[in-house]
């Protein structure tokens, strides 16, 4: 058994052109140093039945020998606030905001502090372990504490917090229910006897949804699980109403020199700010990426978005687990030779001391250079899809996923420390640890199933076709997704041919443009895979390589977000289905997808649009009454795992040739959830012909093309038999023609 | 927020009904008929609740061999490795785990000619 964990990494940036550096953050509990090669990547998938791992060793001047130390991961989200003087110069106060925790009971959870745990000096209020609210302050050794004696519940607001009155020497608790009936009621005010005076801590950060572990204002703990919407802080003893007046506001006035603090969340929202509405301007920033663009206490249902109406989304959902940066210290950087062919690439990381041998991939990515191409056909990394899928542990957490896969769970050794090891980040399969989803991925950590002896979905099935394009002898640059959302039309324009591959499933509205911009000048687009072109998403404006995505009311989706909650915080744009945004993949591609199978593959059958004389190269030297495709490393067919189909009232091109199709798969053809209006019996793959896998072809403006496959299985089949096979021939042709000028 | 049960498949399991348990030894992979269909839907769906965690296989060599494992219910525990319990093929696994599943819904064990290894 290879040991694929004990060393891990991340390379940053993840895409380099020629000259330019990378640097590879390694880590390892176990092993000191380790044997380092760089690598190109042929094929990812060790599947004995394929091409097996091929990866080319480079020669390039590089560390042969790394060292290696453990780096930790440190997951939870929070806001800090940098230590002023605004925050020492008052006694008594009052603080609170409203609250939706997702986790109280399950252990204690501070939400707002000023407080040293190590020291256990300043002031906290926050969840008890049995998610009762409670405020404590303490200074000199001693400590005053003061909690309701009802745990709040779960998914419902309240107003919480709590005060201070040095002169009377009393604390007080408050919390105010929003729905306060039906057993939902958890208002109360609970005073103690407290200090009359005290002496705060110094240099200690101001901490939202955590508490600071020590004085260095580096490290955080007590974090907090929930929304926190419109916090306050007011150098003055308030009783329940005024708290409640304070955290309604959301404009205030400058005369009112008491207000030491108002943070409203629904600014600066694709930032990683938090802005502070008082005269103290006290903005604080936020750590691991928590969730921004969330409904607070006071959103009523007029809109879904948060940018018709930002004052009602002044809340951040902060998760425990939230993770997008390891922040590891860099092992070694190396500078990419200006020879390199663009391509996947990867540090491979040996070493062959313990039990088992350890070799671990940590995959980068080197982009054809924009505007300097080397080849007349590129292939896209589906970087967007690879993120959205990171670390992936649907598997592991979801019920349903062994009835889906049609079978016992088959783990590989990347998925049994994922088990263990949810500090390396889930990705936008996942949920959170409170159940809601996890809607922010980034490559600044370790990505388990991207990278060569990976779990075989998107990045591994990929380099099936970079093995095909290898045998074939054919020359090709590599793109990426990254790339081209920043660039646009201007990656994919000089190519003649631009293939997408097994899963070009997330897709930004800038990726989407460039490809039909691309289409309609003339340019030709085989898209090899299946369920492409389907959730948008939205790349952070800053962060390289992090993409957001809301999984709404419709689509296949692994967590459904709150209501109001469908806008993306990164750039205000719906998310969802692009079915759901007016942009059905028929559209782009002429096919959609329509539905899963996963308890086996089918070959297509060709149809009559296949032989059309003017098609001949097409289909040359492939026999129309033999299976397309019956033969294959996914499901023994070419067409399964994930589908697509031709459908007009979608939007398929009316000049569509509808090569094939692959239409009887039987019970275990599953229809996505966008396919059925209402509910009725017969929707499985034995009764209805509308799960199917669609092979299709149409010419676009200015001599452009093309040529979508609709199925995951497809790449997966291209070696069959020596790579002498119909799906590998088809493939040859539409390409060889594609790669022609000549107008299509 | 839309929650999946892992209570939620009830089709009933009629422990005489040995022909299902047979037909499945006979093509682990399938296809199935429509009643093992429902009964495997059952036993997929719950995941072992009898046991501290639902039974996964873990590659221990890719498309060769198999070792089975406990997926505990709990995020951050570690996967059980059951390291006595190896397979070279997943049609064989496939059908040590349904045995175990049966007889763990069941109550009851299997009579020798459906207890014993795929061949």
């Amino acid at each position: 058994m290879t040991d694929t964990t004990s060393v891990l990494g991340y390379a940053w940036p993840m895409v380099v052109s020629p000259g330019e550096e990378v640097a590879f953050h390694l880590s390892s509990p176990s092993v000191s140093k380790a044997d380092a090669a760089l690598v190109r990547v042929r094929c990812g998938d060790p599947d004995p039945a394929g091409p097996g791992i091929r990866v080319h060793e480079m020669d390039a001047p590089f560390e042969r020998t790394v060292p290696l130390v453990h780096q930790v991961i440190r997951p939870g989200s929070c806001a800090i606030v940098a230590d002023g003087p605004a925050l020492t110069s008052f006694q008594s106060f009052t603080v609170g905001a409203f609250l939706w925790p997702t986790m109280p009971g399950d252990r204690a959870q501070t939400i707002l502090s000023r407080w040293r745990a190590d020291t256990q000096e300043g002031w906290r209020l926050g969840l008890d372990a049995e998610g009762h609210l409670e405020f404590v302050v303490a200074a000199g050794g001693r400590t005053w504490r003061t909690a309701t004696s009802a745990a709040l519940l779960s998914r419902e607001w309240v107003l919480a917090g709590a005060r201070w009155d040095a002169d009377a020497g009393r604390l007080a608790v408050m919390v105010r229910s929003a729905d306060a009936q039906a057993g939902r009621d958890r208002s109360e005010s609970v005073e103690a006897d407290g200090p009359t005076g005290l002496e705060w801590p110094a240099a200690v950060p101001l901490v939202i949804a955590a508490h600071a572990s020590d004085g260095g204002g580096d490290l955080f703990d007590g974090f907090y699980d929930g929304k926190i919407d419109r916090p306050r802080l007011h150098a003055s003893v308030q009783p329940i109403d005024g708290l409640h007046r304070l955290c309604e506001s959301v404009t205030f006035p400058m005369a009112d020199a008491r207000l030491v603090a108002a943070w409203d969340f629904s600014r600066e929202m694709a930032s990683e700010r938090v802005i502070d509405l008082s005269a103290h301007h006290l903005h604080g920033r936020l750590r691991q990426m928590p969730t921004r663009g969330m409904t607070g206490a006071n959103w009523d249902g007029s809109t879904d978005r948060w940018t018709d109406c930002p004052e009602q989304y002044g809340a951040i959902h902060f998760h425990s687990d939230d993770m997008a940066d390891a922040e590891w210290e860099p092992t070694v950087r190396f500078t990419v030779p200006q020879e390199w062919r663009s391509g996947f690439y990867a540090l491979r990381l040996r070493t062959d001391g313990g039990d088992e041998p350890v070799e671990s991939f940590v995959a980068f990515f080197v982009r054809a250079e924009l505007g300097k191409p080397r080849s007349n056909l590129a292939f896209v990394a589906s970087t967007g899809t690879f993120l959205a899928y990171a670390n992936s542990a649907l598997r592991l957490d979801q019920v349903h996923a062994e009835a889906m896969l049609e079978g016992v769970l088959t783990l590989s050794r990347d998925d049994v420390y994922i088990q263990e090891h949810r500090e390396v980040g889930l990705s936008t399969y996942d949920t959170h640890a409170d159940g809601s989803g996890w809607s922010i991925s980034s490559a600044r950590r370790p990505i388990l199933n991207m990278r060569p002896r990976g779990n075989v979905f998107n990045y591994g099935n990929d380099t099936h076709f970079i093995d095909w394009l290898e045998e074939m002898g054919q020359d090709y640059d590599v793109i990426t997704d990254d790339d081209i959302h920043r660039h646009g039309v201007q990656v994919l324009a000089p190519y003649t041919c631009v293939v997408t591959g097994s899963h070009p499933e997330y897709i930004s509205r800038e990726v989407w443009d460039a490809f039909d911009a691309y289409q309609r000048s003339g340019g030709r687009h085989m898209y090899l895979g299946g369920n492409g072109f389907y959730w948008r998403i939205a790349y952070h404006p800053t962060v390289p390589h992090t993409i957001e995505m809301r999984r709404g009311m419709t689509g296949l989706r692994t967590w459904e977000g709150e209501a109001g909650e469908t806008a993306l915080a990164f750039t205000g744009e719906p998310s969802s289905t692009w079915r759901s945004n007016g942009r059905p993949p028929q559209r782009l591609v002429g096919v959609g997808f329509d539905g899963q199978v996963f308890t086996h593959s089918s070959p297509y059958r060709w149809l009559d649009g296949a032989k059309d004389p003017s098609l001949s190269w097409l289909t040359k030297g492939i026999d129309l009454a033999t299976p397309l495709g019956d033969f294959g490393l996914r499901g023994n067919g070419a067409a399964g795992v994930e589908i697509d189909r031709v459908d007009f009232s979608l939007g398929s091109p009316p000049g569509t040739v509808w090569l094939a199709t692959a239409d009887r798969l039987g019970y275990g053809g599953t229809p996505a959830p966008e396919e059925i209006r209402t509910l009725h019996r017969g929707v499985m793959g034995d009764q209805n012909a509308q799960v199917r896998a669609d092979l299709v072809y149409f010419p676009t403006a200015n001599g452009g093309a093309v040529f979508s496959t609709g199925s995951i299985a497809w790449v997966c089949a291209l070696s069959h038999a020596g790579y002498r096979n119909n799906v590998s021939q088809l493939t040859a042709n539409v390409l060889k023609r594609f790669l022609d000028p000549t107008p299509l | 927020m839309l929650v999946t049960y892992p209570e939620a498949a009830h089709w009933p399991i009629d422990p005489d009904r040995l022909d299902l348990v047979e037909e499945f030894r006979r093509q682990p992979r399938g296809p199935h008929g429509d009643e093992l269909q429902k009964l495997l839907h059952r036993l997929r769906w719950a995941g072992d609740p009898d046991q501290p965690g639902r039974y996964v296989l873990i590659v221990t060599q890719p498309g060769k061999e198999w070792m089975l494992g406990r997926l505990p219910r709990q995020r951050g525990r570690p996967i059980e490795l059951m390291r006595n319990h190896v397979f070279t093929s997943i049609a064989e696994a496939e059908w040590e785990v349904f045995k175990l599943r049966w007889e763990a819904i069941t109550g009851r064990t299997l009579p020798p000619h459906l207890s014993e290894k795929l061949a």
